[in-house]
């Protein structure tokens, strides 16, 4: 069984090591060998350089002063000017500083939601009814959120279902939606409503893969049921936590343009202006610097990958799979 | 065994305080999910005389199809409707096609370069231009105001690609080597072997690209600002969004009763939502899988 692996490994060791002639004749006589392998990939290597490298090489516009005439490639370069006119602008520090705060309030509202869900879910001993709830609470996570912030709108706003219901309870009025105040918690609220049902459905699944014995014996020596998720439960599925808490953090910089965007209105426009939101406004409404806007895309990819990377390395360390190989 | 019994042992364990707190807190959500759908539905199907009496809609008393007439003759929604059903019909082929050919080439192994093309693919999975580079591509290809740049911009999404990977990867090796050794080309093994078997995994990905066409909104949002073709998200938010400055205009001049805003707008978020509903039974059957395969990922 060990033999065939090991006279493989050597062969592609030859071929790879050795960068004499033999060895590249070598790799064009396996090329040619598979070359109905390449014609397959040409569709998405079509896709991958037009949508995905080409854009990434137009990145250099950060650097560049962008002429419409020129495009992207002729125009001139101007070094870190416009990383000069992005770090003198007040509005970009302050969408940097909104991103983080509302990533840090989801990190701390939102993220515990679906673990608590999970675990009443799964002590519900009602078969039944626990199917018909968690086709409801699944659902919302495959609508848009031009549907739900219309739905929530619909529900909050001043002669919505929830004021008529405190009015006729003799309280007031509550200007849910133009109150500044409230819109972060809002994105909580929202957050929830729409995604916490799916995403116990990952800690679900961890749950059903604990080994029953553990009960068994804890049931044997006399624990009560809030013990047994306490210590069984939860510890049973704290890697998972751990792990999607770390990937969390790795989208620090990505506050969900579709969700401010269209839960936004005029009366919370300024303290809904997350990184995402600053760089469509400054990009596609009113007047338009493609350089300084390029020069932003790029911080924010940046970042992203920074974070993404680290939460990979950290999640690694503590003994997880990581996202990426 | 043990499992059987436990199940047993649980269930002869009375109903006590635990259970019935249980029960009230998921009630709880299930009706803060449950009620805001219903309020749609009630006030869609609520005349405006009705409305005006109470907001307070449970359901109405006679149930009217006014509002669904005037958004049809507003017209819009048409539109949305004929934009995104092309959507799905162009880009779910698309997607179909790139992801199952770039999973197969990745899961043939032993030919040259396939580490250096899973690393690229893999890099624009944690890196990418952002949306004004690929703003200024679609401008220089000439594809802005044509639902191609929002189709071709949405024609390949990794994360589908690598669940159809992982799920290649799980089939037997045996089928695949035999039959590459009776000479298949690698062109009939993925038709003939590969597909065949994957069935599962491609009505999952079918379906997430169906919910993802379905929701696109973003895209158009920056690609077509034409009247003719606008996505129905797009739609759905000119509607509520419009009709939030009519609502106000026709209260201060009184006109209310010409057109019922709040009812047409509920009767968009209806018509674009009835569809999602359709398929849902569809995707729950299979999303767990698609989630699972993602995270061992």
């Amino acid at each position: 069984m060990g033999k065939t692996p090991k006279t493989s490994k050597t062969k592609s060791g030859t071929v790879i090591t050795s960068a004499n002639a033999t060895g590249m004749r070598k790799v064009l006589i396996s090329m040619r060998k598979h070359w109905q392998i390449y014609v397959l990939l040409i569709p998405a290597a079509i896709w991958y350089i037009m949508f995905a490298y080409y854009p990434m090489a137009g990145l250099q516009l950060a650097f560049k002063t962008y002429k419409v005439r020129e495009g992207i490639w002729g125009s001139p370069w101007c070094g870190l000017k416009n990383y000069e006119a992005v770090f003198r602008d007040s509005y970009f520090w302050n969408s940097i500083s909104r991103t983080l705060m509302v990533n840090l309030g989801r990190l701390i509202f939102t993220f515990p939601a679906p673990v608590l869900l999970a675990l009443m879910l799964n002590e519900l001993r009602m078969g039944k009814y626990k199917k018909f709830i968690q086709t409801v609470f699944t659902f919302p996570h495959f609508l848009s959120w031009v549907i739900v912030a219309s739905i929530l709108t619909n529900l909050l706003s001043i002669d919505g279902l929830v004021n008529s219901v405190l009015t006729a309870l003799g309280g007031n009025v509550i200007n849910f939606l133009g109150n500044e105040k409230l819109f972060t918690p809002h994105l909580y609220v929202s957050d929830i409503w729409k995604g916490a049902g799916y995403s116990s459905i990952i800690y679900l699944s961890a749950i059903s893969g604990i080994d029953q014995d553990q009960y068994e014996a804890a049931e044997i020596d006399g624990a009560s049921r809030w013990q047994r998720i306490i210590y069984i439960t939860l510890p049973n599925i704290l890697p998972t936590i751990s792990i999607l808490f770390i990937m969390t953090c790795g989208n620090l910089m990505t506050a969900g343009f579709d969700q401010i965007f269209n839960l936004k209105n005029a009366a919370t426009k300024g303290v809904a202006e997350v990184l995402d939101i600053y760089i469509y406004r400054i990009t596609f409404e009113g007047s338009t610097d493609f350089g300084f806007s390029t020069a932003v895309s790029l911080f924010r990819s940046v970042f992203n990958m920074l974070f993404l990377l680290i939460a990979n390395k950290v999640s690694k360390l503590l003994g997880g799979s990581g996202l990426f190989g | 065994m043990s499992a059987t019994t436990k199940m047993k042992k649980r269930k002869r364990e009375s109903f006590g305080v635990m259970d019935a707190v249980l029960f009230i807190l998921l009630t709880l959500f299930l009706l803060c999910i449950l009620i805001p759908f219903l309020n749609v539905i009630a006030i869609s199907f609520t005349s405006y005389k009705e409305y005006m009496q109470s907001t307070w809609v449970i359901w109405p008393k006679e149930p009217t199809l006014a509002a669904y007439q005037e958004l049809l003759n507003d017209g819009r929604i048409l539109i949305g409707y004929k934009t995104t059903i092309t959507y799905v019909l162009i880009g779910v082929p698309i997607n179909l096609v790139m992801c199952t050919t770039l999973a197969y080439a990745l899961f043939r192994k032993g030919w040259p370069g396939r580490k250096l093309v899973l690393t690229l693919v893999m890099f624009t999975m944690i890196f990418n231009g952002g949306i004004v580079p690929m703003y200024l591509v679609m401008k220089s290809l000439g594809l802005t105001n044509t639902i191609w740049a929002v189709i071709l911009a949405q024609g390949m999404n990794t994360f589908n690609m690598i669940l159809i990977y992982n799920y290649f990867n799980s089939l037997p090796e045996a089928l695949v080597e035999s039959a590459n050794l009776d000479g298949a080309s690698e062109w009939t093994i993925l038709v003939r072997i590969v597909l065949p078997l994957s069935k599962p995994i491609l009505a999952t990905v079918v379906l997430f690209v169906m919910v993802q066409l379905w929701n696109e909104y973003f895209m158009s949002m920056i690609f077509l600002r034409s009247k003719e073709w606008q996505s129905l998200q797009q739609v759905l938010r000119s509607i509520v969004m419009d009709s939030q400055v009519v609502d106000t205009a026709a209260q201060l001049a009184d006109i209310g009763d010409r057109n019922f805003t709040d009812g047409i707008k509920m009767a968009a978020v209806m018509v674009t939502m009835v569809p999602i509903m359709c398929v849902y039974p569809f995707l729950q059957k299979y999303f767990t899988k698609g989630i699972m395969i993602g995270a061992v990922k």
